[in-house]
This record gives structure tokens, sequence and C-alpha cells, in this order.
């Protein structure tokens, strides 16, 4: 029997509230109440979806501000919702007052949502899967999202969102990664990018690398993170490759890629700079450090 | 997709000599009302921009083929507050949009009655800034019967009605669409009447309803016939919109106009109410037009986009050389 809710769902509502009251002003604060109540009283699907859409004219777009004490507790529930406008943060807290109890009344709710959102809502509801009641029942909903082509969207789902790496197949895994790359996301915001890292994934991204070079492009130095626990012969020309660029970047990455590797060679190159090394080792350079110096 | 860490200044600079209209314009801002950017290219987007559209208003419309399912429908709906919303945003310029099911598929009954049962999930969304383009074509029964229908559904949802005037049999039509309006109760100023000509825009200005005027080749106003509307009406509550579609038309009408009125000597603020300001008094009494908006669009999609990289401004698209046979 799979769990309504896979996390402390009381508190992270709680929460969210906070943080909402924190915003806005007295006269919104009793609008969402309200609406809160309506639903509760008569539980109307229609005032549900009203509501979520009406929700932006009422709370404005401001960015929220968010206490450390805030971001913390709500990020040792993997909730991510610094630079959120109050409309989106508003939005996800009305997602979570749908009861979840009848799982089929819920799910069709929610879609019905995703099927008649704007660019806005789109990327509130995507935010907030990880939130989501039935967390099993919204990967084929998120590998459509991968297929988006709104760059909000995209964002949405790809940056800062914990629930993809949680419970995405690996086929649409390594679309998201491969996507995030394409259109130039900053992909140390992915959530499990590592622990996610996999053979096929490398494989598809070093011919992404050998695609881009034959036509003149550069390549993401980011790139190489994915492929160095799996360097083998295959892709050690590469790193070498990347490892004797005059683009120090590059040259970073390739040491760092080298530095997760247990392949001998790579362990070799990587000595032939011992400082590089050990500034790895002692976390000046890292992949964050890398993604710093791109943007 | 471009890679934005190659790029220098130099991709976003206007490639061809502007044309010597573009002088008279230099500055201005103009909103179009009325242009079907579904049916557009991204080089108009960025002629668009470059003739100092700012904001735009996209009209449901017909897509030149019936549909033959409610699901289109509402997959077109969601493009005017998705996709459109955003590639237009990637211009630089701020996308609204009017909802609603069009005089030429209202004759479709069995699909009529399903498109309203789902408008009410879109007319209140973020940016719908009307009920449109609604009224009449052919002027049947079924015409008539949606028309009302949604003329009701506007009035609930306190919004402006954007109304398509008929090709044939124009004059009738019009004055048919003002008398059905003013029976459900609505008041004339929400409501612009669309397509107007020589003919019928006396009696619309008359009866208190904004007039508004398509510069469209060959089958609507020519921009020397507006010009002299303008000479002879002045510029309240008349307003110019391209109403550019998959025919032959042009997205650069309104700046057009604005550049001929101006070359024939109409004053500088007559010409500001007709391209741009009219049509925000009309719309924004949906409540959905924050004029903020039309700078911001800019900012926050370079942050969305690119992610505060430095070469893209305003957001931006590179540019390609279209005189160029070398594409990179």
């Amino acid at each position: 029997m799979e769990n309504v809710y896979h996390y402390d769902r009381y508190k992270v509502c709680d929460t969210l509230y906070k943080v909402i009251e924190q915003n806005v002003t007295e006269q919104v604060l009793s609008w969402l109440q309200q609406q809160k109540a309506r639903l509760e009283e008569a539980g109307s699907i229609l005032q549900f979806n009203l509501t979520f859409t009406a929700i932006s004219r009422q709370t404005g777009k401001q960015v929220i501000s968010l206490s450390p004490e805030d971001a913390a507790l709500l990020a040792a529930n993997n909730i991510f919702i610094q630079g959120y406008t109050l409309d989106r943060l508003a939005r996800v807290w009305w997602l979570l007052q749908f009861p979840a109890d009848d799982r089929e009344v819920y799910i069709k709710t929610i879609e019905g949502l995703f099927d008649a959102a704007d660019m806005n809502e789109l990327a509130a509801l995507y935010g907030a899967l990880p939130l989501l009641a039935w967390p099993g029942a919204w990967t084929a909903r998120t590998a459509e999202g991968i297929r988006s082509n709104i760059g909000t969207v995209q964002d949405a789902i790809m940056l800062e969102n914990a629930y993809p790496a949680e419970y995405l197949q690996e086929a649409a895994w390594n679309q998201l990664v491969m996507k995030a790359i394409f259109t130039e996301k900053p992909i140390h915001r992915i959530i499990g990018l590592d622990r996610r890292a996999n053979p096929q994934l490398a494989a598809v991204l070093s011919d992404y690398a050998h695609e881009r070079w034959a036509a003149g492009r550069t390549v993401n130095p980011q790139l190489w993170r994915l492929i160095g626990p799996f360097i083998d012969q295959t892709y050690f020309a590469d790193i070498e490759r990347v490892w004797n660029s005059e683009n120090n970047i590059e040259h970073e990455a390739a040491a760092l890629a080298c530095f997760a590797s247990s392949y001998a060679p790579a362990r070799e190159l990587l000595k032939k700079h011992p400082g590089m090394q050990d500034e790895i080792a002692r976390q000046t350079i890292t992949w964050d450090t890398v993604a710093a110096r791109i943007a | 997709m471009c890679c934005s860490h190659e790029l220098t200044g130099k991709e976003f600079q206007p490639v061809s000599a502007s044309p010597a209209y573009m002088e008279r314009i230099k500055g201005m801002r103009f909103f179009d009302p009325h242009i079907h950017m579904t049916s557009r290219t991204t080089d108009d987007y960025q002629a668009m921009a470059d003739a100092g559209i700012t904001a735009i208003i996209e009209p449901a419309f017909w897509l030149g083929q019936p549909r033959t399912g409610i699901d289109t429908f509402r997959d077109y709906f969601n493009s005017l507050i998705g996709w459109e919303r955003f590639r237009s945003s990637q211009f630089g310029i701020k996308h609204y949009c009017t909802i609603g099911l069009n005089s030429k598929e209202a004759n479709n009954e069995k699909l009529a009655e399903a498109v309203m049962e789902i408008l009410p999930l879109f007319i209140y969304k973020e940016g719908v800034v009307g009920v449109g383009e609604i009224g009449f074509d052919d002027q049947t029964a079924a015409e008539e019967k949606y028309y009302r229908a949604q003329l009701e559904l506007a009035k609930e949802a306190g919004l402006p009605v954007q109304i398509h005037t008929p090709h044939r049999d124009k004059k009738k039509g019009t004055q048919r669409s003002m008398d059905i309006a003013l029976e459900h109760g609505l008041d004339p100023k929400m409501i612009i009447v669309d397509h107007n000509n020589e003919e019928t825009v006396q009696e619309v200005l008359d009866r208190g309803f904004w007039a508004a005027f398509t510069i469209y080749p060959f089958t609507k106003m020519g921009n020397e016939r507006m010009v002299e509307i303008v000479k002879q009406y002045g510029s309240e509550r008349i307003m110019v919109n391209s109403a550019a579609d998959w025919g032959i038309s042009d997205p650069l009408a309104v700046p057009k106009t604005a550049a001929l009125m101006h070359e024939s000597g109409i004053d500088l603020n007559d010409i500001h109410l007709v391209t741009f300001r009219n049509a925000i008094s009309a719309f924004a009494q949906s409540g959905q037009i924050d004029e903020a908006d039309f700078e911001s669009v800019k900012d926050i999609d370079q942050r969305l986009k690119f992610n505060g990289s430095t070469v893209l401004r305003g957001g931006q698209q590179p540019r390609i050389d279209k005189q160029s046979n070398i594409i990179r």
C-alpha cells in the first residue's frame, strides 16, 4: 500500500503557510483562509481549480523573503522555495489543501490542473511535484514536462526539484539531464545529479560532445562531471583532450572528472598537476566553483 | 538552440538597413490589440520588436481549417496562455490573449457545446484580457446562440468583449452585434467592435462602443484610408490593429500606420492614442494589464532563459544574417 504523502505533510504545510503569512497582507491571508474553508465545506473541484487560477490576482508576484530557519526546515524535507514569487508559493500551498484520500479523484483533479494551466501555473505545478500526494503517480507527467519548450517549465522540473531523481526511470532521467545540458541550464542545481549518473547517460553525453566538436562548437565543461565515474579507454581520449585545453575551466573540469574516476590512466593524468589534485581534495575546486565561473 | 557562451554583442544587432518609415516612429511604443502570432514566424517577432511593438493581444480564432474535436480547442487555448506567451517573451514582447469560440466554428453545434463547457477554465487565467474574438460570420442562428452565450460569460467574468464583424453584409452584421450586446445588458465601454470601415465607424462610435480598425491588405482597411478616418473622427475610442494571421497580412501594420499618420501631419498624441493607449484603456478593464510588465517581460525572460548571461540583453534572441548565405 502506497503512502498518501511521502514526507511530513503537516509540518511542511505549516511552514509554507508561515512563509506566506510573512509575505502577504492581512487581506490576502483572509482570502486564502476563506477559500480553504469553502473547499473544506463544499469540496468542489471547480472551486479548487478557479482558486488555483485566481491566486495570482490576489497575491501579486513579488519574490518572497524566506528566513534561513524556514529554508532549512523545508530543505530537510527536500523542498526548495528560494526565489519563489508569492503567487507560486501560494499555489503550492493551495495544492496541499485538496483531499488526497481518494487516489483516483486526487490524481484526476491535479492532472486537470496541468491540462488547462498557463505558463506560470505550469511552473508552480511542476515545481510542486515533490509535494504531491501519491508520488508514484506523476512519472509520466514529469516525463511529459521535460519535453516542454517553455524555459520556465523546464527550470521548474530540472532545478532544485527532488522529484525526478527520486522517481524517474533511467531513460526519463537521462532525457532530463541531456535536455538540461542542451538548453544550457545550470546543471549543478539538478538534485541527485551525481547519484543518478549512469553509463548510458555518459555514453550519450560523450556522443553529444563529439557532435559539438565536429560542428566547431564548445562543450559545457560540466558535462564531464557525468562521465568522470565511467572513464575507461573509450572516454579517456576525450578527457585528455579537455585536460589539454587552453581554457582553464575545461582543464579543471577534466581534473575533477579524473578525480571521480578509478581508471588508472586517469589517476595518473591527475598526478601531472599535483597542485590541482590538492585543490580538489581540499574542495577549493569543485563542480560548483566550475559552474560559478561559467555563469 | 544557441549557445550563449559563444555569442558576442554583434549577433543582437538588426542586420538589414531600416526602411525610411522607421525613422518616423523612432522611440515610439505600440500595442497591437489583434494579431494571430500562432500563424507567424520568429522573423515577425523580431521585426515587431524592432519597430517598437511592446505588447500584443492574440484573440482566439479560426485556424484556417475547421477543428473536429474538443481536444484541439483545448490545446489551442493552452498554447495561447502557454507556449505562444513564452515565445513572445523571448522577443521582449508582452503577450495577452482573448479566449472565445469564433463565429465560424460556432456552426458545428456539437463541438460548440463542448467548447462552451471548457471556456470557464480559460477565461479567468492571468493575461486573458477579454472574451474574443466572437460575433458573426455567416449570421446563422447557431452563431447568434453562441455569441449570446459568450456575452453572458463575459458579463459574469467582468471581461471586455472583442467582437469580430463579418466580411459579408458587414454593416448589418455590425449593427446586429451591437444590438444584441446591449440587449444582454453589456456596457458599450466594455466592447471592442473590430474590423470597422468607413461605413460602420460612425454608428459604432455614436453608440459608445470602441471602434477597432484592422489594417490588412486587399480585404480590410488600408492605412491611407485609416489616416483619413482619424482626420475625420479623431482619436477617441479608436484603435488600430493588424489582425495578421495565416493570410497575406502585415504584422507591422500598426507601426506603419503610425508612421503614415505622422507623415500626414496627425498630432503625435492622437497617434499615441490610436496605436497604443486606447487599446490598453479598453482591455485593461479586465484588470489583467499591468504596464510594468511591458518592461519586465524583457528582464524576467533574460533571467529565466539565460541565467544572467551578460551577453544577452533585453530578452533578445540572437539574430541571423538574412543577407548571408552562410548559416552557422
